[in-house]
């Protein structure tokens, strides 16, 4: 009450953080270049992407449930658990690639159901539900493949061309690292879907003012919903990246990798406490975390560290959303 | 048979939920009223189970058996005793697993890597996890941080830590016969199991924390209307702050009943007993709203997991079976929290 | 004006102990601003909310454009063209103006949003509207002021003919009321039937056209604006009411020590440069309209919320208060106005809550001792004549004026010889709000001091030594009870511009 007066200050401000996070990847790249020379290579840089394909995918989706306020928590092992699914259709049952491909993207859109129902309808804690959906999906992929890794299609075998949907190697051997492409796409994608349609649009008013927005008619479940699908089918698409870009998946495996997408939006600029964010400071975040994971280990830190200063690093992101909102009221 | 055990479960939550005319006749019993008809119906749930498991699989009457769900009870035990203390705040924390185990693996690094005496080696167990405790309450406490976030911070800076700490390798702790060997008497001396009386020793001793002291009716109060106990000249945010504390101190706890079990700890792993601890905290009654916590609840809540866990593997399924089930009671469980909550509204 | 659009006639509406509308009348016409005034609880937002639908009426009629009509929602109300512009702003900041003004029924455009569009026919409302705000700025970044503007082009946006402004002005600046009142004129002009609540006498000068007031749930009549003075309609507002022992002088020696004294206190806009004395045994009440700053004020003495300057003394002592525990360790106790959100800790038992605040006296090192627990709490059960079957008693299952006793107990408890009590009798039926009186007047005399605030003037002239009234965060006047009349406290708690 004391505060209306402050109001005028602009609370949000996306182009800043987005910029302040942008300056960040700069200074991190030319911090790690200054430090080691091997760096600098062309082949550091596809690595980064490579490991940013599958976090990046998964950061687009789980900006949603973000921005509604909760949180996704079952991406990490989701991706997991859809790799396996369709992957082991494709090994094991001799499907087609895509129709793997379809199933996987499937199987997260079905999760992502699942947790918007039980969020929307049932009205459980999101973390909770998604926090039960990560165990659960770890334990369903897990049964599925019967506890074996699966190993997609390799480039050479048949069926193995979508690896080449991210990194096509030309006859010298040198790697093209096109999935950037897609992310960008997508991000472009699920920007204009965020800015500019009704799923965004009433994505942002749950997070902004629930109430409100179903006073104002809007069908709070179903878009409170969609959010959460969004997220899962991304975990899917991000499962197809995992499997492209790396030989075998694991079962058990995934926790954790959560974290480095909910951190890289928290960094990027979407709040904790929902209404605001945007994909592609999203996007912007996850790289300051690849890069982060990458270049650790060129300057003698072992990858160990990344898990630690991705810890610290996603609670000052929140630490500085908290700070913000108190200054604001 | 999971099916089974599932229904039953839900069946008697739907008794509840439902309160027909004979369960009013038989809630207002005073033997009842004062046992509490939750508890009562729980372990009845045990008992169901662990005849439907005896029915499937005889051997299930083995003494080894018991032993062997024991020896999941004695940790996971002290983890939901300590989560319960913060879901009574109206928090979360499931950092607990993978902080359990940085808790073993720094200690044993240092008892197995740098001789540091066993004594010593318990005690820095009790220290990480405290540490960890401190960590998370302050920052949702005095920083308002939500307890989400901070949770799967410190779960990622826990498993870091310990990887970095123990240099991605895995630490076996002393066999019985060994040097310093003398802590698996913790768990059992012989065929008698000491943990047990521990475990239990300390769930009282929780239960006196959280019913008979200041700091227990702070926390239950500040989880019921943090703002009431504010207004009311509290120092809240210490409140809430200690009671991560405790969890943590119990977690570290925990973490030394575990390698006294299992003896070999892997970095990088734990997450799936944040589910099972806080599956055991809902079950046995406390409301993750926060203000309503029940110590005997959470320990009947972590008897049913480790007996499910203990007869998931006896019935040839694996660990990935319990994953699934114990996500499914939690759901259910919080589920009709969150319908008791609306009814009372 | 014009013909009429909306007739309500003989409304009648009662909740669980309250009649709070008894067959009131309410006419509204095409191009007349209709004022609507009456004391806190008078039930013109309960007419409001009649007419819009949010209540369904026990009896009487609504008329509208010529056909009785029944709404029974708030939705159905504004599809018809009856469009409320409430105090409480309902926006989504995060969004821009214009999706806030459209959100529900956005353009489409192929797939997505026509944010362009939207834009422009936002821009077409403020033009007509003659406001100058950027449809396209975030609704966080916004004045109140201008957030106010929105809603109401939110609410001609729907096709309005009908448009209830329920205290407009409460959060507005001087130039933005100034604004309001050219929107409100044109809308006028262009035949709109207008109800505007207000407490402010000399708003209602300057844009109504007719008064109807309204006093206890009752109709009591309507004036040609221009016809009547201020004075006539504080009459019809403040009625003649005879009440139960009224208090005809203060109790309080002229010498009693000053055990509160607060000078030059800020906090917000809502309290501003607020200065007071609480002597012992006296019950200071604090009078003034919904929104003059009070209960903002005892927040800030109590160090619930952060205040910008001033000084408070207690006991002659200078004392600095950054949060309650503060407060209670001067021993200043706080009974909120909410007890549910801010008294209790429902969920808990009566003896837990009445140690609330005393707990380190009620227990041995950590140990709680139940039995000197439950030994005082019931002590206070007796004492206040708490209705409860036991201390072991869940709040939550006690009614609103024991719970309040509860809360009491808490206060007295913890010694605390200065009491704010706000709205200490809101949501609590008659028999027990004489209940709380005596315990009040018991108190005082008993050497305890209390500061009630209250919306109530029957309450305020019941139980006050003296009174402050406020209105817009500063203290308007002062009075001993000797002098103050309804009227005159009337006349403090309404503004009038020089």
């Amino acid at each position: 009450m004391a505060n209306q007066t402050t109001k005028k200050k602009s609370p949000i401000n996306f182009g800043d953080q987005r910029f302040i996070v942008f300056l960040v990847i700069v200074a991190m790249c030319i911090f790690f270049a200054l430090m080691s020379p091997s760096f600098r290579k062309y082949t550091t840089l596809v690595s980064i992407l490579d490991y940013s394909y599958y976090i990046a995918l998964m950061s687009i989706g789980v900006t949603f449930p973000l921005i509604t306020g909760g949180v996704d928590l079952s991406i990490g092992t989701g991706l997991i658990c859809y790799s396996l699914i369709g992957g082991f259709m494709v090994t094991h049952y001799n499907w087609p690639v895509v129709a793997g491909i379809l199933l996987t993207v499937l199987s997260g859109a079905l999760i992502g159901l699942l947790n918007g129902s039980l969020v929307a309808i049932m009205d459980i804690p999101p973390f909770l539900v998604t926090l039960c959906t990560c165990m659960i999906t770890r334990g369903l992929g897990s049964i599925v493949v019967g506890g074996f890794g699966i190993t997609w299609p390799n480039a050479s075998q048949p069926g193995g061309w979508f690896r080449s949907i991210f990194k096509i190697t030309l006859e010298d051997n040198t790697k093209i690292p096109i999935g950037i492409i897609w992310v960008i796409l997508l991000v472009l994608l699920m920007s204009y879907v965020l800015n500019h349609t009704k799923v965004g649009r009433y994505t942002i008013s749950i997070g902004s003012n629930k109430e409100a927005a179903r006073l104002s008619g809007v069908n709070v479940r179903l878009y409170h919903i969609i959010a959460y699908m969004i997220s899962g089918v991304f975990a899917g698409l991000a499962a197809i990246a995992y499997s492209a870009v790396f030989a075998t998946v694991q079962p058990g495996t995934g926790a954790g990798f959560e974290l480095e997408a909910i951190g890289g939006a928290i960094i990027g600029g979407v709040s904790a406490s929902g209404g605001y964010g945007s994909v592609t400071g999203s996007l912007l975040g996850v790289f300051v975390i690849c890069i982060m994971k990458t270049g650790l280990p060129f300057i003698g830190l072992q990858a160990n560290w990344q898990q630690i200063i991705t810890g610290l690093v996603l609670i000052g992101a929140v630490l500085i959303d908290v700070i913000k909102k108190k200054r604001i009221g | 048979m999971i099916y089974n055990t599932f229904t039953v479960e839900k069946g008697v939550t739907v008794a509840i939920a439902l309160g027909g005319e004979k369960m009013e006749a038989i809630k207002n019993n005073r033997l009842v009223k004062k046992i509490g008809l939750n508890r009562i119906l729980l372990v009845i749930v045990l008992l169901v189970m662990y005849g439907a498991f005896v029915i499937i699989k005889p051997s299930f009457l083995g003494y080894s058996r018991i032993m062997n769900a024991l020896n999941y009870v004695y940790f996971l035990g002290f983890l939901s005793l300590g989560v319960t203390f913060v879901i009574a705040t109206g928090g979360i924390d499931f950092s607990i697993g993978p902080v359990m185990f940085c808790c073993s693996l720094v200690s044993g690094y240092s008892l197995m890597s740098y001789g540091v005496p066993m004594a010593v080696a318990l005690i820095i167990s009790v220290l990480v996890g405290m540490a960890f405790g401190i960590f998370n309450g302050y920052l949702v406490a005095y920083w308002d941080v939500p307890p989400f976030i901070v949770s799967m911070a410190s779960m990622n800076i826990a498993k870091g830590l310990a990887s970095v700490f123990t240099k991605t390798q895995s630490v076996s702790w002393p066999q019985a016969d060994a040097d310093g060997g003398w802590f698996r008497n913790l768990v059992k001396i012989g065929e008698i199991p000491v943990g047990l009386f521990i475990f239990l020793g300390a769930a009282v001793i929780c239960a006196i924390i959280l019913n008979k002291t200041k700091i227990g009716r702070y926390i239950l109060c500040l989880g019921s209307n943090s703002e009431a106990v504010r207004l009311s000249g509290v120092n809240v945010k210490k409140w809430r702050m200690l009671a991560y504390v405790i969890c943590g101190t119990l977690v570290g706890i925990g973490a030394i009943f575990f390698v006294s079990a299992y003896t070999t700890v892997q970095p990088g792993y734990g997450d799936q007993y944040n589910n099972e601890a806080i599956a055991g905290c809902v079950m046995g009654g406390t409301s993750m709203a926060g203000g309503l916590a029940s110590i005997s609840g959470t320990v009947i809540g972590v008897l049913i997991i480790a007996l499910l866990q203990e007869g998931i593997l006896a019935l040839g399924l694996n660990k990935n079976y319990q994953l699934i089930i114990t996500g499914i009671i939690v759901i259910v469980a919080v589920y009709f929290d969150v319908l008791g909550r609306r009814r009372r509204n | 004006m014009g013909e009429v659009i909306l007739t309500m006639k003989g409304i009648d509406k009662s909740f669980p102990g309250v009649h709070a509308l008894d067959h009131v009348d309410l006419e509204v016409r095409r191009g007349e601003v209709h004022a609507l005034m009456g004391e806190n609880g008078a039930g013109k937002s309960t007419l409001m909310k009649v007419l819009t639908g949010i209540y369904t009426k026990d009896s009487g009629t609504i008329t509208y454009e010529g056909r009785e009509v029944e709404f029974h929602n708030a939705k159905e109300a504004q599809d018809a063209g009856v469009v409320i512009v409430h105090q409480e702003l309902n926006m989504l900041n995060h969004l821009t103006v214009a999706q806030n003004i459209f959100i529900g029924r956005e353009f489409k455009k192929g797939f997505g949003i026509d944010d362009k569009k939207m834009n422009a026919e936002a821009a077409k409302l403020f033009q007509k509207l003659n406001i100058d705000i950027d449809p396209a700025e975030t609704m966080g970044n916004l004045t109140v002021g201008k957030q106010q503007m929105c809603e109401i082009a939110k609410a001609i946006s729907h096709e309005a003919k009908v448009i209830i402004f329920d205290e407009p002005s409460a959060a507005l600046t001087e130039s933005e009321i100034d604004e309001l009142f050219k929107i409100i004129n044109d809308l006028r002009k262009q035949q709109l039937g207008i109800v505007y609540i207000s407490h402010r006498m000399d708003e209602i000068k300057v844009i109504t056209d007719r008064v109807t007031v309204m006093r206890d749930g009752t109709y009591v009549g309507t004036l040609i604006t221009k016809d009547c003075t201020k004075n006539d309609i504080i009459n019809m507002m403040v009625g003649r009411v005879i009440y139960e022992d009224p208090k005809t002088q203060s109790s309080v020696p002229k010498d009693a020590p000053v055990v509160l004294k607060v000078e030059h206190l800020n906090a917000g806009r809502m309290v501003r440069d607020v200065s007071f004395e609480l002597r012992k045994g006296e019950i200071l009440g604090f009078s003034g309209l919904m929104g003059a700053g009070r209960t903002e004020t005892a927040r800030a003495i109590f160090g619930a919320d952060p205040k910008e300057s001033g000084d408070i003394y207690v006991n002659g002592k200078k004392v600095i208060i950054n949060s309650p525990q503060d407060a209670v360790k001067c021993g200043i106790g706080y009974l909120s106005e909410d007890r549910k959100r801010y008294g209790i800790a429902v969920q808990k038992t009566l003896a837990e809550n009445t140690t609330l605040a005393s707990l380190d006296e009620y227990s041995h090192g950590l140990f709680v001792d139940k039995k000197a627990e439950n030994e005082v709490a019931q002590k206070y059960v007796d004492s206040l004549a708490t209705k409860t079957p036991g201390v072991d008693q869940l709040v939550v299952n006690l009614s609103g004026g024991n719970q309040q006793k509860v809360v009491i107990a808490k206060w007295l408890t913890r010694n605390s010889d200065i009491l704010i009590f706000d709205e200490p009798t809101r949501g609590i039926d008659v028999g027990a709000k004489n209940e709380i009186y005596k315990l009040m007047n018991r108190l005082a005399s008993e050497g305890k001091s209390i500061i009630m605030i209250s919306s109530e003037m029957v309450e305020i002239l019941r139980m006050s030594d003296r009174i402050i009234v406020m209105c817009e965060g500063k203290v308007t006047g002062e009075l001993g009870i000797e002098e103050a009349t309804q009227e005159t406290i009337m006349n403090m708690a309404t503004r009038e511009i020089g």
